[in-house]
């Protein structure tokens, strides 16, 4: 189950955290977006 | 060991130790046997071969002392205690992984059983850590519970069979195709979706399938990749660019929202900007009193940029200055003495104790109360220009009302609107901006009140750059420059002109006529000049609080621009509607379509049948004496008539 706005929102953090630097909101939507579809790809196989 | 390899070792041991006098006492002393060899022969003058062979023996015969070989090279080693043993790095406390990963976990439904959704005492938010272990615990025994409840109940049969019957939750494999991302979510069966109970909808059956006591066997097949949020069906095999052109401001709203609610707050905003909250730099009470000293001492709301470096001398060319600049802002935007001013991409803040922008004049309240025609649909500021114009110059021009160069203001149209920056906050208040005259190589401080309910917006600040340079129907120009928070004020320049302009005596709070010189181009309809307008004169200038009753405005300027008609009972007024368009914005702020509106609803004012563009007014009529005293017959003792049919009341005195 994937839930918007709070599945892997750790792995966000974390590279945001990595970044270094604040993100705009849309950059931050684009990276959490990335993220989603591998965890999807990853459950997939 | 003998006695002369013990002696030998023993010399080794202590030059070894002295060379390492400050390591830690278990820290490796490293030596070569090739230095050692090198410095017994030169003190004992003695072939190095037999040093050599008798340092080894003796260094090997010493427990002290470990031999090494690096690259065909001999090393001893020792340490200050003895022995080097190397360092044993294993933890050995398993308390963080007995607390997080017990053996024998307790049974929870949800994740409400590890954290607890009640306020606490304080109402500090404490952030609390969820294991990744409780979390996999959750989505496993939601997964248990949902294949519990599953009818699955038909023999092993072909894939398309079981995956008619067996109905498949959210993380189970499912054999449906994928379908197109452009799909209806309600013709499609969402796999992938927000809540654990969507099911994928049942294939249509090649032949039914008997009952039987068999497990199901679902076949393994593609996943879905359609993830349903707020009713938009996003294809995550689609590049995250495609999906952000097609969804990204809806989508970036619900991300932001659903990271505001994180209980943990793991992720903090600031506008648009997003940013760890474990990564804030900390900005203790000591630090908000120096920059509120600050700001009061430059004595006007200041960029976050000047604060940091002034205060912090903090470089941008330093790599944490932004998450620097963001916890600042951050920071300052949770304290209630300090105020957000700022625009998109220019933060800056105010503080309690500044002096206020504008005239004094006019109240805040007062002064949205006068624009709120702006929000009830009477703007027609964009009869000239329209908002892509506006965008694509970069400018707005308009002409100067009396009231707007008297008091320094300007309704916060829709042309300025389109303009002006929006705020960045829903909840802000006001913006300040700087606009500069390249004419007069001057700058001015202005503030920009945005609309609040049904109160209209409005800038203030530009009293003493209308009062120096310009007069009522001059054309003004707004133009944006390169600093988001920068504007440029410029006017048509003219030849000197002199003439006698309407004013307002202060100190006897009536308007009079005085000669001005003035150098700029103006609109002729509403210059008020003693020629044409003499009539302004005779305005009452009602405090401000009066103003705010548009009919009654309008009722005075018609009769005080008008001109007299009709019987000595019953008098009519006519006056024409650019008179009552220059007055009534003597008084107040007014568009043209929030006038008309005015007279079109006014039961004593009619459009004259004879002209166009010109009104008839017929105050209501004035009780007589007759009819006064007739009507007071029967009342309690009043007090004493006064002239005029009058009576003295409270008020009067």
């Amino acid at each position: 189950m994937i839930v918007f706005g709070d599945t892997a929102i750790d792995r966000l953090l974390q590279w945001l955290r990595a970044s270094g630097e604040p993100k705009d909101v849309r950059e931050l939507l684009v990276q959490y977006l990335e993220i989603l579809s591998k965890l999807v790809m990853e459950e997939s196989e | 060991m003998t006695a002369t390899t013990g002696t030998l070792a023993d010399e080794v041991w202590r030059l070894m130790t002295a060379q390492g006098i400050l390591f830690a006492v278990d820290a490796p002393i490293r030596q070569t046997l090739q230095n050692l060899v090198e410095f017994f022969v030169a003190r004992w003058q003695r072939d190095p071969e037999s040093v050599r062979a008798e340092l080894e023996a003796a260094l090997a015969a010493d427990d002290r002392f470990t031999r090494e070989e690096v690259n065909g090279q001999v090393i001893f080693v020792t340490s200050r205690q003895g022995r080097y043993v190397p360092r044993d790095t294993t933890d050995t406390h398993t308390f963080k992984q007995r607390l997080y990963e017990p053996e024998k976990p307790l049974p929870i439904d949800d994740l409400s059983v590890v954290v607890s959704t009640s306020r606490p005492a304080i109402t500090t938010v404490e952030p609390v850590y969820i294991s990744d272990y409780w979390i996999e615990q959750a989505r496993l025994i939601a997964a248990a519970k949902a294949a519990e409840q599953a009818p699955v109940t038909e023999e092993p049969a072909p894939v398309a069979a079981a995956s008619e019957r067996a109905p498949v939750i959210a993380e189970q494999p499912v054999v449906e195709a994928v379908p197109p991302v452009d799909a209806e979510p309600a013709q499609v069966a969402p796999v992938i979706a927000e809540t654990a109970e969507v099911i994928a909808e049942p294939v249509v059956a090649a032949e039914p399938v008997e009952a039987a006591p068999a497990p199901a066997q679902v076949a393994p097949a593609e996943r879905s990749t359609i993830l349903v949020v707020d009713g938009m069906a996003i294809d995550l095999s689609r590049s995250p660019a495609e999906i952000v052109a097609k969804y990204g401001p809806a989508l970036e709203r619900i991300l932001a929202e659903r990271l505001e609610q994180d209980p943990l707050r793991r992720i903090v905003s600031f506008g648009r900007m997003h940013y760890p909250e474990a990564s804030l730099i900390s900005f203790g009470k000591n630090d908000l009193r120096k920059i509120r000293d600050y700001i009061l001492e430059r004595n006007e709301p200041l960029l976050d940029t000047e604060i940091i470096a002034d205060l912090y001398y903090h470089n941008p060319r330093q790599s944490d200055y932004e998450g620097f600049r963001f916890s600042l802002n951050y920071r300052l935007s949770r304290e209630k003495d300090f105020e957000f001013v700022g625009v998109e991409g220019a933060n800056v803040w105010s503080t309690k104790g500044l002096p206020a922008i504008g005239s004094k004049r006019v109240k805040a309240a007062e002064m949205g109360q006068l624009t709120a025609y702006l929000i009830e649909g009477f703007d027609d500021s964009l009869a000239d220009q329209s908002v892509e114009s506006i965008v694509t110059s970069g400018s707005v021009t308009r002409l100067l009302t009396f009231f707007e160069w008297e008091f320094g203001v300007l309704p916060l149209d829709a042309a300025l609107a389109a303009l002006l920056p929006k705020p960045v906050f829903p909840d802000q208040r006001s913006a300040v901006l700087r606009f500069e005259s390249p004419q007069h190589f001057s700058t001015y401080l202005v503030e920009v009140r945005y609309p609040t309910g049904n109160r209209g917006g409005w800038l203030q600040g530009l009293e003493d750059f209308f009062r120096e340079h310009l007069v009522p129907g001059a054309l003004i120009t707004i133009s944006r420059s390169e600093a988001v928070n920068v504007f440029t004020i410029t006017y048509e320049e003219a030849s000197e002109t002199t003439g006698r302009l309407l004013t307002l005596d202060e100190k006897k709070n009536k308007f009079a006529f005085a000669n001005m010189t003035f150098y700029c181009a103006v609109d002729e309809d509403l210059l008020p000049e003693q020629n044409r307008y003499g009539k302004l004169r005779n305005l009452k200038a009602f405090p401000m609080g009066e103003r705010r009753k548009a009919e009654m405005i309008l009722e005075h300027v018609c009769e005080t621009m008008g001109e007299r008609g009709g019987s000595r009972e019953q008098p009519v007024y006519r006056v024409a509607f650019a008179d009552i368009f220059m007055a009534y914005n003597v008084l107040r702020p007014a568009s043209r379509s929030f006038l008309l509106a005015l007279l079109a609803n006014n039961p004593a004012i009619a459009p004259d049948p004879a002209a166009e563009g010109v009104y008839l007014f017929t105050p209501p009529q004035v009780e007589t004496e007759a009819e006064v005293a007739e009507e007071e017959e029967d009342l309690p003792i009043q007090p004493a008539l006064r002239r005029r049919s009058g009576r003295y009341i409270e008020e009067d005195e």
